[in-house]
C-alpha cells in the first residue's frame, strides 16, 4: 500500500489496533514524496452507523461527497449483532483538488463488526475520534428499541445525533429522539426537518410584514397536502407533523385549539405539496410547491398587502442535507422546541 | 370591543433560519441606475439576495437616471447584468420573474423637479401595491458633485421621513470617494446633514462588507488567545498590503486626479488599520465599534512637516510585465496625463500614539501593477526574550508571524519555528494554516450583498461615520499637500515589481523588510 493509492481513494485493509499508526505513516510518506501537495483537513468527526451492507455503502458514498464541502474524519460502522462474529477495518481518503496541484483530503475509516464483537465498536470509535473536533453520529435506518447500552455508549462522545425521521415506522421513534434531546448532551438533528427549511422560509416570509405577525397568535386551522410513496406509513407523515408542530410552537398556539389535517396523495415522490394556514379572521396564508419550476409560491388571502412570493426549493440530496446540518456548529434549539409538540401531535394523528 | 393584538418586534417564524433577519419591505431608489456600479454590483447583489430568500416579497427597486428607459427595457438590461455579474448566476427564471415584478424605472435629470414628482408618485403607488409602507432607501450611485442637488430635491419635495418624527424610515447610501480632501469631505457631510440626520446616512466602503474583514473582529475578540499578545509588549510591527495587479483600466480620469493614497489608503487601508489596532468595543453595535475605530484614527502620529520622506514613499509604475503579460507604464494609460505626477504606489510608516501601540510601527503599502492582487495584514511578533539557542549551530530562529489574508484565498496562518527531526538541534519555520475555502467550502456572499442588507436592516456598524471620514482626511491631508507641492516625480518602479526601492529602504532603515505576501 502506498500513500498515492490512499489519496486515489483505494480502500486499505488494516488491523483495527493500528488504524491511527497506519494513517500517520501513510501521510508521512505522502509528505516526503510530494512535499506540500496534500492538505489534511477536518472540522468534524462523523460516525455513520448502519446495520446493512446497503446502508453501509450509502453512508460511505454520501459522506465522501460531504467531506468535499465539510472536511471531516469519517468513520463508517456496520454492526450486525445477529451476524457472524467478525471485526475488520479499512482506511481510505476522500480527496479533491483545490487548484495549483494541491489536494485536500479527509480520512475515512470503515469498521465492520458482527456477533459479540459489536460491543467493541463504541470504544474503538471513541479512540479514533480527532480530539477537539465535534462529533456527529448519523444513524441510518430505523432507530433501535433494544440494546440501549450500546446506543448510549456510541452516543456518549457525540455532540449531534443525525437521523432521518422519514424512515421511522412509529411514533415511539420520535419519542426516542425527543428523549435523547432531554436526557443527554447529544443534540438531535433530523434530515426530514432540514427538508422543511424552504417551507419554513416561504411561510415565514408571509408573516414578515409587521401587520401580519400578530395574526400568528390566532391560527385556527392547518391543512397540509403531502405526496407519499407508501400510504399510511408513519414516516411519510412526519414532514407534515413537523411543519404543523413548528407553526404551533412558534405561534404559541394551544394544540387543542387548532384543527390539523394532513392529507396524503399517493405519488412516486414524497414531500409537502401545499399548506394552508387559516387565521381566526378567516384569512388564509398559502404555500404551494411548483414542482416543475422548483419553487414554493406564497400568497395571502386577507386584508394585508403581501405580494406573492417565490422561494427556491430544489430537491436536496442526502449529502446536501448533511452538509447543511454540519455547517451549523451550534445545535438546533428550535428542533428541541418542536420535537415535544410533534410527539404530542403524532399521538393525535397516529 | 375589538382587541388589537400587539405588533411583534420580530417574526417568530424566522427563528433558527439562516435568514433570521429579513428587513421590512421598502423602496430602494438608485440614483445613477444606468451606471456601471448599478449594473456590475448593486442590482446583481440585490438579485442574489432575492435568490437566497433574504429580501422581503414586497421589496421594490426603482432605478432613476437620465437615459430614456421603460420599466421593461430596464428589467431586460438588469437581467443581462445579473446573468453576467450576480454571484448566483445565471438567473433562475422563477426567482427573476418575481424579482422583476418589483423593479421599476423613473427617467429624469438629477436637477429636474418634475422628475422628482414622477418619482414621488411612483413611490406612493408602490406603497399601495407592494406594501412598502413609506420606507425609503436612496442610493446615490453618482459622482459627489450631484449629492447637493439630489439631497436638496429629496428634502424639498418632502421625500425624507424619520421614525423619530413619527414617520417611516428614510436612509441615504453614499459611495466613496467621500471627498477629495478634508475641506471637500466636510462640505459633503454638511450637505448630507441638511437633508438627513447622521444616523440616516450610510457611507459604503465595500471592504467592510468582506467576510475576512469582518472576521478580524471575530479573530481578535471572540478568541481568548490573541488579545493578551495584541500590544506593544509582544508585537514588533504590523504590515498591511493592498496590492493590485491591474493598472487604472477605464478609471484613468478619476485616478489621475486622485492617486493611490486617496483611492485606497484614506478609506480601505485605514479601515483595516483601525480594525486591527482598535480597543475592544463595549458592545457589538454600530456606535461602540465606530467609537473605537475613530480613537485609532485620532491617535495616528502626524507626518513630520518638511520631512515627510522619512515616513512616506510614493511611486509610479513604468513599463514592465505583470503575470507574464506586458504592461505599459502609467503615463501611457488611457485618460492619464503624459506628464502625470500622480502616485500609483504609496508606502507609509505609521505610528499610533496610544498606550497599546506606542512605538510599534505599522507599515502600509498600496499599489497598482504590483506582481499580484493581494490584501494582507501581517502581525510580526517580537523574538523570544532570551535567545536560548544562540550558541547552537543550525538554529536561526525567526519571528512569529500571524498573517491574515483578506483576499484572495482568504485565510489566516501562523508561522513559528520547529525542530527539524534528527539527532542534532536544527530549526525550520513551519506554518499552521486556516483557509476559508478548505474549511468552509461555501462561497461567501459579495460585499455589496451584505452591505445592502445591512442598510435595509438599519445597522450601520459596517459603514463609515462622519467623524471617521473626516479624521482620516485630517491625518492624510498634510501628506497629500506636501506631495502636491513637491515638483519631483514619484519614484519609478517597473510594473510587476513590489514598488520602488525607496519602499524597501523605508523598512531597511528600521532593520526590517517587507514580507512577501
Amino acid at each position: 500500500m502506498t500513500a498515492d493509492e490512499l489519496t486515489s481513494g483505494h480502500d486499505v485493509k488494516v488491523d483495527s489496533a493500528s488504524i491511527e499508526e497506519t494513517l500517520a505513516e501513510l501521510w508521512r510518506v505522502e509528505k516526503k514524496d510530494h512535499d506540500n501537495a496534500v492538505t489534511r483537513a477536518a472540522l468534524w468527526n462523523v460516525v455513520a452507523h448502519s446495520a446493512t451492507p446497503e446502508h453501509h455503502t450509502e453512508a460511505s458514498e454520501v459522506l465522501g461527497k460531504t467531506s468535499i464541502v465539510v472536511p471531516q474524519r469519517t468513520i463508517v460502522v456496520r454492526a450486525t449483532p445477529a451476524g457472524p462474529t467478525e471485526m475488520s477495518s479499512w482506511i481510505s481518503a476522500n480527496c479533491h483538488l483545490l487548484g495549483e496541484g494541491k489536494q485536500v483530503c479527509s480520512e475515512e475509516i470503515a469498521i465492520i463488526a458482527g456477533g459479540d464483537r459489536v460491543a467493541r465498536v463504541p470504544p474503538l470509535v471513541s479512540a479514533l475520534l480527532i480530539p477537539d473536533m465535534p462529533v456527529a453520529v448519523w444513524w441510518l435506518g430505523d432507530l433501535p428499541h433494544e440494546n440501549a447500552a450500546y446506543v448510549a455508549a456510541l452516543l456518549e462522545p457525540a455532540d449531534r445525533l443525525i437521523v432521518d425521521s422519514a424512515a421511522f415506522d412509529n411514533p415511539a421513534d420520535l419519542e426516542i429522539v425527543a428523549r435523547v434531546a432531554q436526557k443527554t448532551m447529544t443534540a438531535p438533528a433530523d434530515l426530514n426537518w432540514i427538508r422543511l427549511e424552504e417551507w419554513r422560509i416561504a411561510t415565514a416570509s408571509l408573516f414578515d410584514p409587521p401587520e401580519m405577525r400578530s395574526k400568528l397568535a390566532h391560527v385556527r386551522r392547518i391543512r397540509i397536502l403531502t405526496d407519499c410513496m407508501q400510504q399510511n406509513y408513519f414516516g411519510e407523515r412526519i414532514e407534515g407533523l413537523l411543519f404543523a408542530s413548528w407553526i404551533l410552537a412558534q405561534a404559541g398556539c394551544e394544540i387543542e385549539r387548532v384543527d390539523l389535517e394532513i392529507e396524503e396523495r399517493q405519488s412516486l415522490r414524497r414531500g409537502l405539496l401545499r399548506v394552508g394556514v387559516t387565521m381566526e379572521d378567516g384569512s388564509v396564508a398559502y404555500v404551494e410547491r411548483d414542482l416543475e419550476r422548483g419553487i414554493l409560491i406564497t400568497r395571502y388571502d386577507g386584508h394585508v398587502i403581501v405580494p406573492e412570493g417565490v422561494t427556491r426549493a430544489q430537491k436536496r440530496t442526502t449529502d446536501q442535507l448533511i452538509v447543511r446540518e454540519l455547517n451549523d456548529p451550534s445545535s438546533d434549539r428550535l428542533l428541541l422546541k418542536v420535537l415535544p409538540v410533534s410527539v404530542e401531535l403524532a399521538k393525535r394523528v397516529a | 370591543m375589538t382587541v388589537v393584538a400587539p405588533v411583534l418586534e420580530t417574526n417568530p417564524l424566522r427563528e433558527g433560519l439562516e435568514q433570521e433577519r429579513v428587513p421590512d419591505a421598502s423602496c430602494l431608489v438608485i440614483f445613477g441606475a444606468s451606471g456601471d456600479l448599478t449594473h456590475r454590483k448593486l442590482l446583481p447583489a440585490l438579485y442574489s439576495l432575492a435568490h437566497d430568500g433574504l429580501l422581503p416579497s414586497g421589496q421594490t427597486i426603482i432605478g432613476f437616471a437620465r437615459p430614456d428607459y421603460t420599466d421593461d427595457a430596464f428589467r431586460m438590461d438588469i437581467r443581462e447584468a445579473c446573468n453576467k455579474y450576480a454571484r448566483t448566476r445565471p438567473v433562475d427564471e422563477a426567482v427573476w420573474e418575481n424579482f422583476a415584478k418589483g423593479l421599476f424605472y423613473v427617467q429624469g435629470d438629477f436637477g429636474d423637479s418634475a422628475a422628482y414628482l414622477r418619482l414621488k408618485d411612483k413611490l406612493a403607488e408602490c406603497d399601495k401595491t407592494r406594501g412598502t409602507g413609506g420606507r425609503r432607501l436612496y442610493y446615490l450611485a453618482v459622482p459627489p458633485n450631484f449629492f447637493p442637488v439630489i439631497c436638496e430635491f429629496l428634502g424639498g419635495e418632502g421625500m425624507v421621513t424619520d421614525p423619530e418624527r413619527g414617520g417611516p424610515y428614510t436612509r441615504a447610501i453614499i459611495e466613496k470617494p467621500f471627498g477629495h480632501d478634508l475641506a471637500s469631505a466636510k462640505e459633503l457631510n454638511r450637505v448630507a446633514v441638511t437633508t438627513f440626520r447622521e444616523r440616516q446616512v450610510f457611507r459604503i466602503d465595500h471592504y467592510l462588507g468582506k467576510e475576512t474583514v469582518q472576521n478580524l473582529m471575530v479573530l481578535r475578540f471572540a478568541n481568548g488567545i490573541f488579545e493578551p499578545f495584541w500590544n506593544r509588549q509582544y508585537i514588533d510591527h504590523v504590515q498591511l498590503t493592498v496590492a493590485e495587479s491591474l493598472g487604472v483600466e477605464k478609471r484613468g480620469n478619476y485616478f489621475d486626479n486622485a492617486g493611490i493614497a486617496r483611492d485606497i489608503i484614506q478609506n480601505h487601508m485605514l479601515q483595516l488599520l483601525s480594525l486591527t489596532a482598535m480597543e475592544p468595543p463595549v458592545a457589538f453595535d454600530a456606535d461602540a465599534v465606530r467609537d473605537e475605530k475613530v480613537k485609532v484614527l485620532r491617535a495616528l502620529r502626524e507626518f513630520p512637516k518638511g520631512n515627510e520622506e522619512s515616513m512616506a514613499v510614493r511611486g509610479q509604475y513604468t513599463d514592465g510585465s505583470v503575470l507574464g503579460e506586458l504592461a505599459p507604464g502609467y503615463r501611457k494609460e488611457e485618460n492619464v496625463r503624459p506628464d502625470s505626477h500622480t502616485e500609483t504606489f504609496a508606502a507609509l510608516k505609521v505610528y499610533i500614539d496610544n498606550w497599546r501601540w506606542a512605538d510599534v510601527p505599522f507599515y502600509l503599502r498600496a499599489g497598482k501593477r504590483l506582481p499580484k492582487r493581494v490584501t494582507d495584514i501581517s502581525i510580526q511578533f517580537r523574538p523570544a526574550p532570551y535567545p536560548l539557542f544562540k550558541k547552537v549551530s543550525g538554529v536561526r530562529t525567526q519571528p512569529n508571524v500571524l498573517a491574515i489574508r483578506i483576499q484572495p484565498d482568504e485565510g489566516i496562518s501562523l508561522k513559528f519555528d520547529s525542530k527539524v527531526p534528527g539527532p542534532v538541534v536544527r530549526t525550520a519555520p513551519v506554518t499552521m494554516e486556516f483557509r476559508y475555502a478548505t474549511s468552509f467550502g461555501a462561497e461567501p456572499p459579495e460585499a455589496y450583498e451584505r452591505l445592502l442588507l445591512e442598510t435595509m436592516l438599519g445597522d450601520s456598524t459596517l459603514f463609515a461615520r462622519r467623524d471617521e471620514v473626516e479624521t482620516a482626511w485630517a491625518w492624510l491631508d498634510p501628506l497629500l499637500t506636501a506631495w502636491a507641492s513637491d515638483a519631483r516625480m514619484p519614484d519609478a518602479y517597473p510594473a510587476g515589481t513590489w514598488g520602488p526601492d525607496a519602499a524597501d529602504a523605508l523598512l531597511a532603515a528600521d532593520g526590517r523588510k517587507w514580507r512577501r505576501p
